[in-house]
């Protein structure tokens, strides 16, 4: 079932980030919505965000242009939350 | 090709992920072949010319000889084969005839190649990810149909929407830069496939 509801966008967010990065559960639980993300977390480096984008559109069953990708949306972890439900919660 | 288990069918012929995926999934596509080896279960995974220890240079990959190569090494192995695919593996399937095949998280071509124009794009246009692809190979891979055998049983990850015969818990290995290993999943998918294929 594709998650609905702007939580299950947030829970769905956080379990990309931690299985696409390999963080400890305990470290998305502490992610707020101004955790900062590319440039703060080494984890997150490019081919990351491509496997965190592909992951998303995957587990919320959107999809991703390119060329809607910018570093705002990846800035912090409410941006990022915020760019998957404006396509998941239609 | 790696074999495992007991020198009489039946045998699993494993088909590896694609490319960078396919050094991702490598520890546990062997640790689920271990796993059926010690239920008594035969299993084999060939290297796709290209890839894994393969001496082709990954550029001159292509569908086609993956198909052959697939094909020739299920020549050589006891029967029934029954195939067991991660990801875009099964496309290298087609021209197989298997008794059963079992897909974890396929894919269709289509997908298989924007994720990979994605990679590459992140890598800065040079290679996709370490690997250097040719464009063909791309091409191929975006026009190829998933094989439709008759008894085909699919199984996802639990974060995954998309339709399958079972969800199993358990993060993706094809996404994580860093292995991890996870033999609570190795376990489970191991435990599925030996029902799989006695039922």
């Amino acid at each position: 079932m594709v998650p609905e509801g702007m939580n299950a966008v947030e829970a769905t967010v956080r379990d990309v980030l931690r299985d696409v990065l390999s963080l400890p559960q305990e470290q998305v639980d502490g992610f707020s919505a101004d955790t900062e993300l590319f440039g703060a977390l080494p984890e997150l480096d490019s081919m990351a965000v491509a496997g965190v984008l592909t992951e998303l559109e995957d587990r919320l069953g959107i999809v991703i242009e390119d060329d809607e990708v910018d570093g705002e949306m990846l800035e912090t972890f409410g941006a990022l939350t915020r760019f998957a439900a404006e396509r998941a919660l239609v | 090709m790696l074999r495992l288990g007991p020198d009489h069918g039946p045998t699993i012929l494993a088909l590896p992920a694609l490319f960078e995926e396919a050094n991702r999934t490598r520890t546990l596509l062997v640790a689920v072949l271990r796993r059926l080896a010690d239920h008594g279960i035969a299993g084999a995974l060939p290297d796709l010319p290209g890839q894994g220890d393969s001496p082709l240079p990954t550029a001159a990959a292509r569908l086609s000889t993956w198909r052959e190569a697939a094909a020739a090494a299920a020549a050589t192995l006891p029967g029934p084969i029954h195939l067991v695919a991660l990801r875009g593996g099964a496309m290298a399937a087609a021209t197989i005839a298997a008794a059963s095949g079992w897909h974890l998280s396929p894919l269709t071509g289509a997908e298989q190649a924007r994720e990979l124009r994605r990679l590459r794009a992140a890598g800065g246009s040079q290679d996709y990810a370490g690997n250097t692809i040719a464009d063909a190979m791309i091409d191929d891979l975006a026009h190829a149909p998933l094989p439709d055998g008759a008894r085909t049983r699919v199984v996802r990850l639990a974060g995954d929407p998309r339709p399958a015969d079972r969800h199993l818990a358990g993060a993706p290995p094809w996404r994580a830069a860093e292995a991890v290993a996870d033999p609570a999943l190795a376990d489970a998918l191991a435990q599925d496939i030996a029902a799989w294929i006695a039922g």
